[in-house]
């Protein structure tokens, strides 16, 4: 036995070895039809890892199209949205107000007050001088922050301050606030005796 | 080993890749999870459970409650609704309008298109949101579950087999804590066909003394302990409730919008 065995190696003379050899054309065609597969399967499915997107959800833009456009829900979303932007830095995202800053808006008389007139007149004119708000004593300036919104954005943000933080005055409505902007005409600060001279 | 190296370097990748795959990626995607706003209101959620409820987690996942209950809430789809809101000054047009419009189960763009029609003959309309799917259809929320539900809870109670209902929202649904508790104690007192186990050492039976204890379970005749008996609830099944109970998950969110039945208004 032993003698063959040496005998058919010293015939070949080498080792066995593998050949290289072309890669099967159908195996790469496979791989990349599964490959296609599966980035379609990923741009429908994994909402491009987006913390806020679950399915059924395919992506942040479906998703965000199926937000509420209407009613309360949509108004109190964009009143939350333009109070954050332009409000909150003074009055506070809590509605709470800041010392030396601004007064807090919740359970402010003038804001729950039953008509919103007198609380229209503030952002859409600014008003300055001695004011008391919710027990204490303010006396400082704002600008007329509101006059810049358009009418639904500052009726939007009127409904959500009336709304909010424990606040549960009613809704503010576009048209409203419009006839209110006309009747101002050029932005006059207001002092509290003007803003008490108005209709409520 | 002359290619111990590449050999080395192979298990690195894909230790590396997994541990990327599985830690650091959702790490990165909801590590920073926070409290968000509510959509219809202005409150934020959620809220951190109460005390007892927290005490409660810890009971639900000493009990294996997780290996038959699942709190994750699955959804198929979203479509939309609309609903006239007001009829405008000619109803009969609006009407008409309506009774040729198909007004449920709409997609995004064909609510806009029937918005659009309706608003153009003078009618004011509203558009629902509504989730649809199995578990929405049998009452166990209203919505799919999202990362935010389990924010507060460590460690987190999903669950993934459904012997018993599902309990993202069975705060919601529950008629008490009096319920629940007798639910614990004597699961087809409650439930008739509940192949749920009773969880009878939550509880004390123990002999009246001079008043009933005011904690003392009400239970019917055939589950009721022997006259002169009464089950009183350990602490263990009263923040065992109190957890339960403090299941909510079941208000719209960005991530989960949909329309609450009844808006409150402000």
């Amino acid at each position: 036995m032993s003698d063959e065995t040496k005998s058919c190696s010293t015939e070949t003379g080498t080792e066995p070895t593998a050949a290289r050899s072309q890669l099967p054309m159908w195996i790469l065609v496979v791989l990349l039809t599964l490959l296609y597969l599966g980035g379609i399967y990923f741009d429908h499915h994994s909402g491009w890892f987006d913390q806020q997107v679950y399915s059924p959800f395919a992506n942040a833009a479906v998703l965000e199209a199926y937000q509420p456009k209407s009613g309360a829900a949509a108004a109190l979303a964009a009143g939350r949205k333009s109070y954050e932007a332009v409000c909150g830095t003074c009055h506070g995202n809590d509605g709470l107000g800041k010392p030396g800053q601004a007064p807090q808006l919740a359970g402010s008389e003038w804001v729950i007050a039953k008509g919103y007139n007198r609380l229209a007149h503030i952002p859409l004119a600014g008003i300055s001088g001695p004011i008391q708000v919710a027990g204490k004593d303010w006396n400082m300036a704002m600008a007329a922050m509101g006059a810049a919104l358009s009418d639904a954005d500052l009726a939007n943000v009127l409904t959500y301050i009336r709304g909010s933080w424990g606040n549960k005055a009613g809704e503010v409505t576009a048209d409203e606030i419009k006839a209110i902007r006309a009747g101002i005409g050029r932005p006059q600060t207001l002092s509290l005796e003007q803003l008490n001279a108005l209709p409520e | 080993m002359k290619n111990g190296f590449v050999i080395f370097l192979a298990g690195f990748a894909v230790l590396v890749t997994s541990w990327g795959a599985f830690v650091l990626g959702p790490q990165l995607q909801l590590g920073r999870a926070k409290q968000v706003p509510i959509l219809n209101s202005t409150d934020v959620y959620p809220i951190n459970r109460p005390g007892e409820a927290a005490q409660g987690l810890q009971v639900y996942r000493a009990n294996g409650c997780a290996a038959c209950h699942t709190e994750q809430v699955q959804q198929d789809g979203v479509a939309c609704e609309v609903v006239l809101a007001s009829a405008g000054k000619n109803p009969a047009v609006v009407s008409n309008l309506l009774s040729t419009l198909k007004l449920n189960g709409l997609t995004e763009e064909e609510a806009q298109a029937a918005v659009d029609k309706i608003t153009a003959a003078g009618g004011k309309v509203e558009t629902h949101i509504v989730a649809t799917g199995p578990d929405i259809a049998r009452g166990w929320g209203l919505r799919h579950s999202v990362a935010e539900d389990f924010l507060y809870d460590f460690p987190v109670q999903p669950g993934s087999v459904r012997i018993g209902p599902d309990l993202a929202g069975v705060g919601s649904r529950s008629p008490g804590a009096n319920v629940v508790l007798q639910h614990l104690y004597a699961p087809k007192s409650v439930v008739k066909d509940s192949a749920m186990p009773p969880f009878r050492y939550l509880f004390e039976v123990r002999k009246i003394g001079g008043a009933f204890s005011p904690d003392a379970l009400n239970l019917p005749k055939e589950f009721a302990p022997a006259a002169g008996y009464e089950v009183v609830p350990k602490p263990e099944a009263k923040h065992l409730a109190a957890y339960l109970l403090s299941l909510h998950a079941d208000v719209p969110l960005y991530d989960a919008p949909f329309t609450p039945a009844a808006t409150a208004k402000p």
